[in-house]
């Protein structure tokens, strides 16, 4: 196939390296044969976007169907390998660490009441009288899919569109069928509606042989193209054709794959795309999908398995899974049950977005990532040199680049800490109490005003979600704080539950109001004294006062093991506190600590971390924290569960372990001491600078309870948490 | 270019018919009515409600950004949830994927919380 008409060059495309000149309204793909060549590795071409045979890497991007996108001057194309995939772009791993700033693609979002895709007769049908969207290939709006809503991307000139439509009509017609014979994927095979383009298109075709339903197969030279075709007349008699060109005439298949893909009643086809056309004979020998290489002996193959159902015949035999989703192998492959069971064809096979190859920028234009919030002292934190990190949907200070020196200022002098991440949530009501004894394992009625009780939060199962502290302000009004990351689930679980069981209590969530610092270490309540805090509350205490001028409700608590005071107050007030915090605490050593160290801290007194050392299954009683749970009241949530599971043995328990040398990394397996068996693994460790060993903490499988286990090729003994002051004299001094 | 701005705010939750008849202080106040159950008064500098169980606090936990009409649509550029045009309508949901809330009118306000600010900012290019 050559030019066959001298018509003006409008500029030159490189393929595979080779610059190939192109006319005024030329695809790529028609450029390519009016070259001699053909754009993919063989195979009957149909230049309606139809079918696989055409794609090529264009300008970088791969899978494109040449036939659809018009050659530009300077355009590259490549084909793809003979084998195998085209190879992804060559990325540096570096890059996906930053915010991407490679293509800003726009997107234009819109509703419509009716959206038609495809702008021949049957669309404008379909539109005419409506307050319709036409959505045309021909107009430069290439639909890459339809998704749940209903919703229709497309790729339109200059971005994306994202159109919600209350009616989507599919308009696009029908394809021509392609061949499935030997020789069928040499080069130089056209569909019927392909050649009249080509010939429209000033192409000279040379020796042109028609087939339709005659057609045996296609007989090619060494060069993979097409020199003869053999047919079969009505009389049986076969005859050999040579030729340059096979015009293939198989009849007509709906052009439907986007109305497979749309599971609602939303999403019609008209026109030529509904019709249930004739099918093809079934495939006797050949490649049935060509995208994916299927042939007539895998189809048989997999029958014979037993895949006669046409989605598991599919998945089994992998015809319609390639970037055509069936658009040149779905008659085939129903022609093909069809003859096997002697009944109707099965309805066509799902289709998926894309239809059309879309690059990642594509696809994530105009989405986001998850937005990690700052608390009101992050600009402090890095003041300080503090090394930020996401944690519990927060920007944290992991370190300040002391990890042993913020360690020893809360052992042995005073430090301070951002914990203005954790939840808090204010609720209030005649039926609090009532409330709260039903959702925590706790007692809480007889926590006193000013007084405060850590506790777990169970879901109905009894395993652990969340836990915290319960701070009663009043007779009917509590304080409760979460962790960090399971805040928002906290509230939403405490909110659910009221709502629920129709208690009179309100929530509020005061978790981005309110600011928090902790304030630790043996010297922490002479630092807080100089800054206005006379009284302070005694373990588990809170009051509210001002600290250095900011009103602040003081809860005594511990998490590091030492005397620690949190100071929640809004968050208005947090850089002055902190500030006048840092500078009184001057003489005192005063240091800040960051996450790093507050778990090694924390670590040493053997508390959990819900997320970080718990599981999804994880119970009071794996934890080691019965203690937390009083089963004598008569109801909370998880109290079912927890009460039929009591006679059932643990299969495994969250333990400490100890041994010499440098911390091993978490998560490391723990094995039993002979090596030979994974019994579980660590959730925290830690290079104890007090005690000068390697501490973890992690779980044990039962039935290998035993006292000495392996870990990082080591040997580790099982010890007792707290590692560290198990009497909690410190916490309470 | 807008700015998202800390504001002096009150917050309130309570019976819904308590809020309905809640009395306000302050010279401009806008209410944006939350939830059901809970109201956020931008600019009051005090709430009466009949509710002796309420939750009645000082606010300083959100920021605002005043927004003209041309600024507005630029912003719902940033949002896949039809942006209400009647003034006076609150709308709550992600823009540009952070939490926030735009109430719409002269100038119409877009609100978040103050931890989620510079995230905001930086996504919508202000």
């Amino acid at each position: 196939m050559t030019d066959a008409v001298d018509r003006p060059s409008a500029g030159r495309i490189a393929v595979d390296g080779r610059p190939i000149a192109f006319v005024e309204g030329d695809s790529v793909a028609v450029a390519v044969v009016r070259s001699g060549e053909v754009p993919g590795r063989g195979g009957a071409l149909c230049l309606a976007g139809d079918c696989g045979n055409c794609l090529a890497i264009v300008d970088r991007i791969a899978y494109v169907r040449t036939c659809q996108v018009g050659a530009r001057p300077g355009m590259v194309v490549e084909r793809h390998p003979a084998q195998g995939k085209p190879a992804l772009p060559s990325t540096d791993l570096r890059d996906l660490t930053r915010v991407p700033i490679g293509q800003d693609i726009p997107v234009r979002r819109a509703h419509a009441e009716v959206a038609v895709i495809g702008g021949a007769r049957s669309g404008r049908q379909a539109a005419e009288g409506r307050n319709a969207v036409m959505l045309d290939a021909a107009g430069g709006m290439e639909v890459v899919g339809i998704y749940p809503g209903p919703a229709i991307v497309a790729r339109e000139p200059g971005g994306m569109l994202h159109l919600e439509a209350d009616d989507i009509v599919v308009a696009t017609g029908s394809a021509d069928i392609q061949p499935v014979c030997p020789g069928s994927d040499l080069a130089g095979i056209v569909t019927a509606r392909a050649a009249e383009r080509l010939v429209a298109a000033g192409i000279d075709l040379g020796r042109v042989v028609r087939v339709g339903r005659e057609l045996i197969r296609f007989e090619g030279d060494g060069s993979g193209r097409v020199i003869a075709v053999v047919t079969r007349a009505d009389d049986g008699a076969q005859a050999t054709t040579p030729c340059d060109t096979v015009v293939v005439d198989l009849g007509r298949a709906p052009r439907d794959v986007l109305a497979r893909m749309a599971r609602s009643e939303a999403v019609s086809a008209v026109g030529s795309a509904a019709i249930d056309h004739p099918l093809p004979p079934s495939p006797t020998e050949g490649i049935v999908c060509p995208c994916m290489g299927t042939t007539v002996d895998d189809l048989e193959a997999a029958w014979a398995k037993g895949y006669t159902e046409l989605e598991l015949l599919k998945r089994a035999s992998w015809a319609g899974l390639g970037p055509c989703q069936g658009g040149a192998c779905l008659p085939h492959v129903r022609a093909f049950i069809a003859d096997r069971t002697g009944g109707p064809p099965p309805d066509p096979f799902t289709a998926r977005p894309a239809v059309r190859q879309i690059t990642l920028a594509e696809a994530a234009a105009d989405t986001t990532i998850d937005a990690f919030r700052r608390t009101p002292l992050h600009d402090e934190h890095l003041a300080l040199g503090a090394r930020m990190d996401r944690f519990g949907g927060w920007w944290r200070p992991w370190h300040y680049g002391d990890v042993v020196g913020e360690y020893w200022a809360v052992r042995e002098g005073v430090s301070i800490g951002d914990v203005s991440t954790l939840g808090k949530v204010i609720v209030s009501g005649p039926d609090v109490v009532e409330a709260l004894e039903r959702i925590y394992p706790c007692h809480v009625a007889d926590i006193k005003v000013g007084r405060s009780r850590y506790a777990l939060l169970l879901n109905e199962r009894g395993h652990v979600m969340d836990d915290g502290m319960i701070l009663r302000d009043g007779e009917t009004r509590f304080t409760l704080t979460f962790t960090s990351g399971g805040a928002a689930n906290a509230e939403m679980w405490i909110r659910d539950w009221i709502d629920t069981w129709d208690l009179r209590v309100h929530v509020m969530d005061r978790t981005m109001s309110l600011a928090a610092i902790n304030v630790t270490g043996p010297f922490a309540k002479e630092l807080l004294g100089r800054l206005g805090l006379s009284d302070p509350p005694r373990f588990l205490g809170h009051v509210r006062t001002e600290i250095a001028g900011v009103p602040c409700h003081v809860m005594r608590l511990s998490f590091t093991g030492e005397a620690a005071f949190e100071l929640h107050h809004s968050i208005d007030g947090s850089v002055a506190l902190w500030r006048a915090l840092m500078e009184h605490g001057r003489d005192l050593g005063i240091r800040a600590h960051g996450l790093q160290a507050l778990f090694g801290l924390r670590l040493e007194k053997g508390h959990v971390i819900v997320g970080m050392d718990t599981e999804l299954d994880t119970t009071p009683r794996r934890l080691g924290m019965d203690w937390a749970v009083r089963m004598e009241k008569p109801s909370f949530i998880g109290r079912a569960a927890l009460a039929r599971t009591a006679g059932i043995e643990d299969e495994r328990r969250w333990v400490g372990f100890a041994m010499d040398g440098e911390a091993p990394p978490e998560g490391s397996p723990i094995w039993d001491v002979a090596g030979d068996e994974i019994i579980g693994n660590v959730t925290g460790s830690w290079t104890s600078p007090l005690l000068g060993q390697a501490l973890m903490l992690g779980w044990q499988r039962r039935g290998r309870f035993d006292d000495r286990v392996a870990i990082d090729g080591r040997e580790a003994v099982v010890k007792p948490t707290p590692f560290y002051d198990p009497e909690g004299l410190r916490a309470r001094a | 270019m807008p700015a998202l701005e800390p504001v002096e705010a009150w917050r309130v939750v309570a019976a819904p018919a308590a809020l309905d008849s809640a009395r306000w202080s302050g010279d401009v106040v806008d209410v944006l009515r939350i939830a059901p159950d809970e109201a956020l008064g931008i600019g009051a500098t005090g709430v009466t409600v009949d509710d002796p169980d309420g939750i009645v606090e000082p606010e300083a936990g959100f920021v605002v950004a005043l927004l003209g009409p041309d600024q507005l649509a630029a912003v719902a550029a940033h949002v896949d949830w039809p942006m209400p045009a009647e003034h006076g309508t609150l709308a709550q949901g992600k823009i540009g994927g952070v939490p926030s809330k735009a109430l719409v009118g002269e100038p119409s306000l877009v609100v978040t919380n103050a931890a989620y600010a510079d995230e905001l900012a930086r996504r919508l290019g202000w």
